[in-house]
């Protein structure tokens, strides 16, 4: 899977890219309006990551040029103008999601997948995960080939899970992809959740895949 | 006091005062002349009996006029000429009036006379009263007048004063909408009112560029915040960490978190104030609710709260959807976060009124304080005191109002809808 990240901020982009390779993604980096420009002529990429406010221009019109030369290629928006107009118009523009700044690089790395598995597969894909398997588009987990009863945020945290495998997930980013970022305060909650998930992936006859790291969060590991 | 009430005390005062001494005055130096005039007169008397006496060596007879008596009376000793104003009781009436006498001495054939001239000065006492009375008159007039041209002329100067000042209260911030007041001809108002139109643009403008500041200042912070957040994310899958760094990991996850959030709030509320949510659609505040507890739905069960919801079909309300979504969102996270364990949240959606009562330990502010920024609860430091500063913020915008109350342990919010809003 290759991924053409635009993005001005070195630090940013640097870590964004650290991260995704770690998940066997190819990536690629444009730090301009001009090399981005370029690098989406000139080559597909299965997930662009699009800053809007670019030295050179606006990434909403490299979205712009991209959907009029029929390139199918997923965006992502990435961008601190948090704000509605923004949202819409890259949305309006063919943009497939659109993530505000701070985000957590576990949550981008769901995003993209999510892109991914809607452009390639037309959604239809399922993940695995040793035994578990996941009809992302049915919203059916089975394991062994047994269906999984699972809640919706359940669900969810399997799925952002499995997305992030052998990452340390934070509490806060667990919390905020669940319930949205009003949550603030004690997240001592997402434990009893934690728990839930586990229980049941344990009572299908699954290890305990998920990890609890001090102090930091959870990993969801095979090992 | 009204500026025309203390210009008129002043006014009617001195008119009143001069009006007075202006009497007073014009009284005395009437009476003096008149005097004068009748003294003339008596005086021609006096060299009229002279002249006879010179001419005749005897006194002309008495006379006893209305208006005039000539009186001879033999004295021993010459009498001194004086004039002088006496009363006297006259018969006829019975009552006193007073006359202008001139006394003086006569020698014939070596007796002395003295005689005495009067003249009544009863006309002239008349006219000064006719004249007094006249003046008396003119000072009453003139107040009326006065008050008339006070009542109507100068209500009428004002005017324009007014509009400004209605404009001037009518003249709201947020708005953004420049003074517009008209040209009076008048140059006063003119220059008050260039003055007013001068500074109220200089604060619009300084007020859009602190806004503006503000919103930029925002958008700078998210930034470094989002490459913290990634390094530190990166940091994180280190696996040789001790205990301690964890720990420290953790906090600055959980600081980076609140300063993140702290942005976004201090941002949705400039762009509330900046009007960026202006487009309103019906949107059916029912569903929201129920999407939003839905959403909450763990949260709620990991403090064993107990939901109660009473929601019922209502109109649509006429209003932005994200804001709306914000609305309902911070009103159950407020419920929900400043809940105690085993408590309650009751959640009424009824005609016009929204209500979200959650129990919950008793305020330590003034209810009125609750809905200031970064007014929170001393024992919930995680709590950003902004989110019932929005929920404020948005009533505001669409003329909702609300209101909070504290009964029996229970901390209501309520919102009411004008019916306008509803379809």
């Amino acid at each position: 899977m290759k991924i053409l990240i635009i993005e001005d901020e070195k630090g940013l982009r640097e870590s964004i890219e650290t991260y995704l390779k770690t998940q066997d993604y190819i990536c690629e980096i444009a730090i301009d309006f001009n090399s981005a420009v370029e690098k989406t002529e000139l080559y597909d990429y299965d997930c662009i990551l699009l800053d809007i406010t670019l030295p050179g221009g606006s990434g909403l019109a490299i979205l712009k040029e991209l959907r009029a030369n029929d390139k199918m290629d997923g965006v992502l928006i990435i961008s601190a103008k948090n704000s509605i107009d923004d949202k819409v118009d890259g949305l309006m523009l063919g943009a497939d999601d659109y993530l505000a700044k701070p985000f957590h690089l576990s949550e981008l790395s769901a995003r993209v997948a999510a892109i991914i598995r809607r452009k390639k597969f037309g959604g239809s894909s399922s993940l695995h995960f040793n035994n578990i398997t996941i009809d992302v588009q049915a919203k059916v987990v089975t394991v062994n080939k047994e269906p999984l009863d699972l809640t919706k945020k359940e669900f969810d945290l399997l799925l952002y899970f499995i997305n992030n495998k052998e990452k340390v997930i934070s509490k806060n980013a667990i919390a905020e992809h669940l319930w949205g970022d009003e949550m603030s305060g004690n997240l001592d909650f997402i434990y009893t959740h934690i728990k839930n998930l586990r229980k049941k992936l344990v009572e299908a006859g699954e290890a305990d895949y998920i990890k609890t790291v001090y102090g930091m969060g959870y990993k969801f590991t095979g090992r | 006091m009204k500026l025309l009430a203390k210009y008129n005390r002043v006014n009617i005062l001195a008119t009143t005062i001069v009006f007075m001494i202006g009497g007073v005055c014009y009284y005395f130096i009437l009476h003096l002349v008149l005097i004068k005039q009748l003294d003339k007169d008596l005086r021609v008397e006096e060299q009229e009996i002279r002249d006879y006496v010179r001419a005749h060596n005897s006194l002309p007879d008495s006379a006893d006029y209305k208006d005039q008596q000539v009186s001879f009376e033999p004295v021993a000793e010459a009498v001194k000429r004086k004039f002088g104003s006496i009363d006297i009781l006259k018969k006829k009436d019975n009552e006193f009036i007073t006359i202008r006498r001139l006394i003086f001495p006569e020698h014939i054939s070596g007796v002395n006379y003295k005689v005495s001239v009067s003249k009544s000065q009863q006309e002239t006492e008349d006219l000064i009263q006719l004249i007094v009375s006249i003046t008396l008159a003119m000072v009453i007039l003139l107040l009326l007048v006065l008050f008339i041209i006070n009542r109507f002329v100068l209500n009428k100067l004002w005017l324009p004063f007014n509009n400004t000042l209605t404009q001037l209260r009518q003249f709201k911030l947020q708005s953004k909408k420049p003074l517009r007041l008209d040209d009076t001809g008048i140059n006063e108002f003119r220059e008050l009112n260039k003055a007013v139109t001068v500074m109220s643009n200089q604060v619009l403008k300084d007020y859009e560029s602190l806004k503006s500041f503000t919103e930029n200042a925002s958008h700078e912070i998210q930034t470094p915040l989002a490459v913290i957040n990634s390094k530190l994310e990166l940091l994180m899958q280190s696996e040789n960490f001790t205990e301690q760094q964890m720990n420290g990991v953790e906090t600055i996850q959980d600081e980076i978190r609140r300063l993140s959030r702290l942005n976004q709030s201090l941002l949705l509320l400039t762009k509330i104030d900046n009007r960026q949510f202006e487009e309103a659609e019906e949107v059916d505040l029912a569903k929201i609710i129920v999407r939003q507890l839905n959403n909450y739905e763990e949260l709620i069960a990991a403090k064993q709260i107990t939901l109660t919801q009473h929601i019922s079909e209502t109109p649509p309300v006429l209003m932005n959807e994200t804001l709306a979504a914000v609305l309902i969102t911070n009103l159950l996270t407020n419920a929900i976060k400043h809940n105690i364990d085993d408590g309650s949240i009751t959640v009424s959606l009824q005609q016009n009124q929204l209500s979200v009562s959650n129990t919950g330990n008793k305020l330590n502010c003034r209810p009125e304080e609750l809905f200031e920024r970064f007014k929170k609860d001393k024992h919930q430091t995680e709590s950003l005191g902004l989110g019932l500063s929005i929920v404020k913020k948005i009533c505001e915008q669409y003329n909702f109002s609300v209101s909070y109350s504290f009964m029996e342990g229970l901390h209501t919010l309520s919102i009411v809808f004008p019916s306008s809003t509803g379809l």
